[in-house]
């Protein structure tokens, strides 16, 4: 099965994350074997209605993949909890340099976004 | 020592051995845009390489007759080691002007997996320098297209 651009669907081309589905639980960056993750969140509280204590939730700041480094094995895909992160089958982001490789939220955010 | 267990830094091919020329090929879709790509081919990236080749998607340029002969590109695939570099570094010397540096795949691009490898260069563009770095371990055979067709698009411009 192939999608418009031609490739299989299920391609290892590129990692997209779900910026709201992520709870910055870290397991995607402990478990990548090549370390091309980082992670950055801060903790707020939020007092709802009724409770008897204010709840504790990560909030995500930052979140960067470096495709310069990542072997595309898809582990961080396979663990990821909450399925934030996901395969796309994109494989035209080559870069004039090795930091131009290195892809943020707004980035990662839009890799099948285009096609949906 | 005998001379079979010593390891030649400057040339770390086997005796006899002769790397292949460069060959020029034709970007199918593209036929404007005329590499000529000198493969060295170190770990699986090259067989993505030889797939591009296989399926058409770049096709020998005796097919394509056309007397612009324009940038050399040579494309550095794979796992580069310290003991090699000097061999990539003598490839890059040898390719005539105008000529541009293609670096494919994660090893060539960082050191990829294998950047914690005390014997593994951290990316190839500590030997040459590297015009377009295509992400990928290894890059589809299309990524190897869409990158070239940037560095062109580089070429123009300037």
């Amino acid at each position: 099965m192939t999608n418009s651009i031609g490739i299989p669907a299920q391609a290892h081309g590129v990692i997209a994350l779900t910026a709201s589905a992520c709870t910055s639980c870290m397991i995607c960056v402990r478990e990548c074997p090549a370390w091309c993750i980082e992670l950055e969140s801060h903790d707020e509280e939020v007092t709802e209605p009724g409770a008897r204590r204010p709840r504790t939730v990560s909030v995500l700041d930052a979140f960067t993949i470096d495709f310069g480094l990542c072997m595309y094995c898809g582990i961080c895909v396979d663990l990821c909890p909450f399925d934030a992160l996901a395969w796309q089958p994109d494989f035209d982001y080559a870069a004039g340099s090795p930091s131009g490789l290195v892809q943020g939220i707004n980035e990662l955010e839009s890799w099948g976004k285009s096609r949906e | 020592m005998g001379s079979g267990n010593t390891l030649d830094l400057v040339n770390p091919c086997p005796p006899g051995y002769q790397p292949s020329s460069p060959r020029t090929y034709v970007v199918a879709a593209d036929p404007s845009l005329r590499v000529q790509i000198l493969d060295i081919g170190l770990a699986c990236c090259s067989l993505e390489v030889g797939s591009a080749i296989t399926t058409g998607l770049l096709v020998d340029s005796a097919t394509v007759p056309s007397p612009d002969h324009g940038t050399t590109i040579l494309l550095i695939s794979g796992t580069v080691t310290d003991a090699l570099a000097p061999a990539v570094l003598r490839a890059w010397e040898q390719v005539p002007e105008p000529k541009a540096a293609v670096s494919f795949g994660a090893c060539a691009n960082t050191g990829g997996p294998y950047w914690d490898a005390p014997s593994v260069t951290k990316g190839v563009d500590q030997l040459v320098p590297v015009s377009v770095y295509i992400p990928g371990c290894p890059p589809r055979p299309e990524a190897l297209i869409a990158g070239l067709r940037q560095l062109r698009d580089e070429i123009t411009v300037n």
